[in-house]
């Protein structure tokens, strides 16, 4: 037998992968955040810091005129325990312009919370609302199924969202669902102009050197070839001389009026279905 | 007419295509549906628009390189124009005639080890993981429709290719013991699941020295098998009997490690099986894919399965029943038996086993060949594989070694010392039904293992090496027409497929993909 001697290493990476990966297992101490996790102080915590802090930080966190960004991808953090965020907001931190602020300790402790909820994805920091309605809205009225995945069931041309809440932040969820400018990157920063074709889902109809058209969304290109997934949820290869046309649309096949289809209680529901969306890694 | 034959030819590889059973049967040469080409796992293309007279202009198209990946041993699946690439926990989905990357899959579980490639089914690409899982993907977009957790404990995968039958999808696993799984290729539903090593009282429990077959462990199962639709029969190769290189607790044949095993393809039930080398104390694993071939045998239209074992020997077995018709070396340097009895068992030289001071053998343990892909070309009727001549040098552990739970104790993969031992590849070509020696060619600088080969009905032979130099083969004579240096020690075998007309080879080199073809037509 060949593959003995590798089988340990194996089960080693694996078994890092998943320490790493568990977010279950990051507070090795107890946390002593009353809030922790509570999708209603981050709620809270969002209004309180958007009222209390973005004299120097930038609104939901994101870079401000004198504060650096609190949730921006790529950023390292200095401060990663609810403790030590809970300390600065109350103390400052000695030798920069923060300042110690007079929020109580409660509103400091949301605050916190969702400074935290910005820095995790959706799921470690789900919305509120009836996750059981919100999947009804997801298959029926909301008719998302038709073009997403989740576990195996729904449409091909979005794409798959059974890990959604594990990838993305619920802002960025939020995001896709209101707003045009949403084509993003996995940690939900904003459109990112050098995405691999494969992860932009660009909108494109092509004509073919028959007259024959084909729309879908774009999978892969080059200067001599094109690959596709059709509106007939097939996959269509092209080199670019069989081509007379291709049409990249200007506008993404998502729709971005849910929180106008929807009625509030309904959008509310079904960000607490999708911010639920996750793959244990453990298994 | 020309019109009527393009239409045909365009509804051919019309969207919606999505291969059935009977396409998996067909075996249709513009793909390349399974690991070994084909349910007879003859590894041989029908395509023939690359022939030896114009296999000198051969040209790269082009080239993927599958990230972070080495030394890569799969083999791409090729279903309607869509190439799928693995290694470990990952698949990529490509454009098979511009190499672009329409999809890729990876699993949250970081790979490690050798993926041997994937299974596709209808509108599924099946995947085995590191940690068990077997895994069916949307092929179309890479999305998982389901995944199911190979039971056991510490049950593993070891990499080979599944197999897709009639809506069951075959998958070799081991846990001490070796196992041939199926399972619904539409919901991932396990089915039945075939155990190397025989239950105390189960036949065959006999042939292991008191009785519990499982005390000791073996027969592992990781290399893709073949398959008769007509017989229904799932032919399947096992490894070695534990501890590899010490017999003496475990006396006896140690049924059923080192063999082949034909088991019904709707039950799992074991309906025969042959024993190649029974009570093996050099690790000759007889995973070797088994080709099936129908051939005249001495006169006679015969169902034959043919395969080179590690040990050194040929065999031709009758595939109905098992029964051994003929077995010659296909080595010169063979020194563990001289020879085979009338039942194909094979006749043990005195003094040949391992010891702890190390003891020459030949072959090596690495094996007079191994799981590099043997090929089968039906015009010329002659069966190629990759030899490695050379001995080793075996040891056991300890003298007074007790079972445990490891597996291997003593070695076998050191090299003889002497000149004439070392280890040297060859592409050889053996009658199939007589095992002759019909050409030979030397693989400079190539010395173990070895990737595997490709037959075409252009009349080639694709055969790569250590060196990284893809070879086309005259397939009758055995002389060179053209190469390439791929610039990566080559651990794949190369496939063929075409599209929309045009015949492409693939070769996996180190972490690429290299596909080439005719030049354009201006």
């Amino acid at each position: 037998m060949r593959n003995t001697t590798v089988v340990p290493f194996a089960l080693l990476l694996a078994s890092v992968a998943v320490q790493a990966q568990d977010r279950q297992a990051r507070a090795a101490s107890p946390n002593p955040n009353p809030f922790a996790g509570n999708p209603q102080a981050v709620t809270e915590g969002q209004e309180l810091y958007n009222r209390t802090c973005t004299g120097c930080h930038g609104y939901d966190g994101t870079p401000g005129e004198q504060g650096p960004a609190l949730g921006a991808s790529g950023r390292r953090y200095l401060r990663i325990s609810d403790q030590e965020i809970f300390d600065a907001i109350r103390k400052g931190i000695a030798g920069t312009m923060m300042p110690g602020t007079g929020l109580a300790e409660t509103d400091a402790w949301k605050v916190a919370t969702y400074i935290r909820s910005l820095r995790g994805t959706a799921i470690d920091a789900p919305a509120q609302g009836n996750v059981a309605h919100g999947e009804q809205i997801f298959w029926g009225k909301g008719a998302c199924g038709d073009c997403h995945m989740i576990r195996g069931r729904g449409g091909l041309l979005g794409p798959d969202l059974t890990n959604l809440a594990g990838r993305r932040k619920l802002y960025s969820i939020r995001d896709a669902l209101t707003k045009t400018e949403h084509r993003v990157a996995t940690d939900g920063g904003r459109h990112e102009l050098s995405l691999a074709p494969l992860n932009t889902y660009q909108a494109i109809r092509v004509v073919m050197r028959d007259g024959k058209t084909l729309s879908g969304v774009l999978m892969n290109e080059d200067s001599f070839s094109l690959q596709m997934l059709g509106s007939d949820n097939e996959l269509h290869m092209f080199a670019r001389d069989e081509l007379r046309q291709v049409v990249y649309e200007p506008k993404s096949l998502m729709p971005t009026d849910y929180d106008k289809r929807l009625t509030p209680e309904e959008f509310q529901d079904l960000l607490a279905f999708l911010s639920r969306l996750g793959v244990s890694r453990s298994r | 007419m020309k019109k009527l034959l393009l239409s045909f030819l365009l509804c051919a590889a019309a969207p919606g295509f999505s291969q059935s059973y009977l396409d998996l049967v067909k075996a249709d040469p513009n793909n390349w549906f399974s690991y070994s080409g084909s349910y007879g796992a003859q590894r041989h293309s029908a395509l023939k628009q690359i022939h030896a007279g114009n296999v000198d202009s051969l040209t790269v198209k082009w080239i993927y390189h599958v990230p972070r990946a080495q030394e890569l041993e799969g083999v791409p699946i090729v279903s309607n124009g869509v190439m799928y690439v693995t290694q470990p926990n990952e698949v990529e989905a490509l454009d098979a005639r511009s190499g672009r990357l329409i999809w890729r899959y990876q699993n949250a579980t970081p790979g490690a080890g050798h993926n041997r490639g994937v299974a596709v089914y209808e509108r599924k690409v099946y995947l085995g993981t590191t940690d068990a899982f077997l895994i069916a993907l949307d092929a179309r977009t890479g999305s998982v429709i389901w995944e199911t957790k190979m039971a056991g404990a510490s049950m593993r995968y070891l990499g080979g290719a599944p197999l897709v039958l009639n809506n069951k999808v075959i998958v070799g696993l081991y846990s001490s013991s070796g196992f041939v799984d199926a399972y619904d290729a539409e919901t991932g539903k396990p089915l039945w699941r075939w155990s190397a090593l025989p239950k105390p009282g189960e036949p065959g429990s006999e042939t292991w020295a008191g009785g519990d077959a499982g005390k000791f462990g073996g027969g592992p199962t990781w290399l893709t098998g073949s398959y008769d639709p007509e017989l229904n029969l799932i032919y399947w190769g096992t490894g070695q009997a534990n501890p590899d290189f010490i017999g003496d607790k475990r006396l006896g044949d140690n049924l059923y490690t080192e063999c082949v095993v034909a088991l019904d393809a709707d039950t799992g039930k074991l309906k025969w099986y042959f024993q190649f080398t029974p009570h093996d104390v050099h690790d000759w694993d007889a995973v070797e894919v088994p080709i099936l071939v129908d051939a005249q045998f001495q006169g006679q239209p015969r169902k034959l399965m043919v395969q080179a074992n590690r040990n050194g020997y040929y065999y031709v077995l009758d595939r109905t029943n098992g029964k051994f018709l003929y077995g010659t070396p296909f080595v010169k340097l063979l020194t563990w038996s001289s020879g085979l009895t009338a039942e194909g068992r094979p006749i043990l030289v005195p003094g040949k086993e391992p010891t702890v001071q190390g003891n020459l053998v030949c072959p090596a343990t690495a094996g007079a060949t191994n799981w590099p892909s043997p090929a089968y070309n039906p015009d010329t009727h002659y069966f190629y594989a990759v030899v490695t001549e050379g001995c080793s040098i075996n040891f056991r552990g300890s003298d007074n070694f007790q079972p445990t739970s490891v597996s291997s104790n003593g070695t076998g993969y050191v090299e003889s010392p002497e000149e004439e031992k070392r280890w040297q590849n060859y592409v050889r070509a053996l009658d199939v039904t007589t095992g002759k020696l019909m050409w030979e060619y030397k693989q400079i600088g190539s010395n173990h293992y070895g990737p595997g080969l490709l037959s075409t009905a252009g009349g080639l032979l694709f055969a790569g090496d250590n060196q990284g130099v893809l070879t086309a083969l005259d397939a009758r004579a055995g002389h060179p027409l053209w190469h390439f240096s791929s610039g990566e020690k080559i651990t794949a075998s190369p496939m063929a497929y075409s599209v929309l007309g045009n015949e492409y080879i693939t070769l996996i080199s180190g972490p690429n993909v290299i596909t080439f073809g005719l030049p354009d037509r201006k």
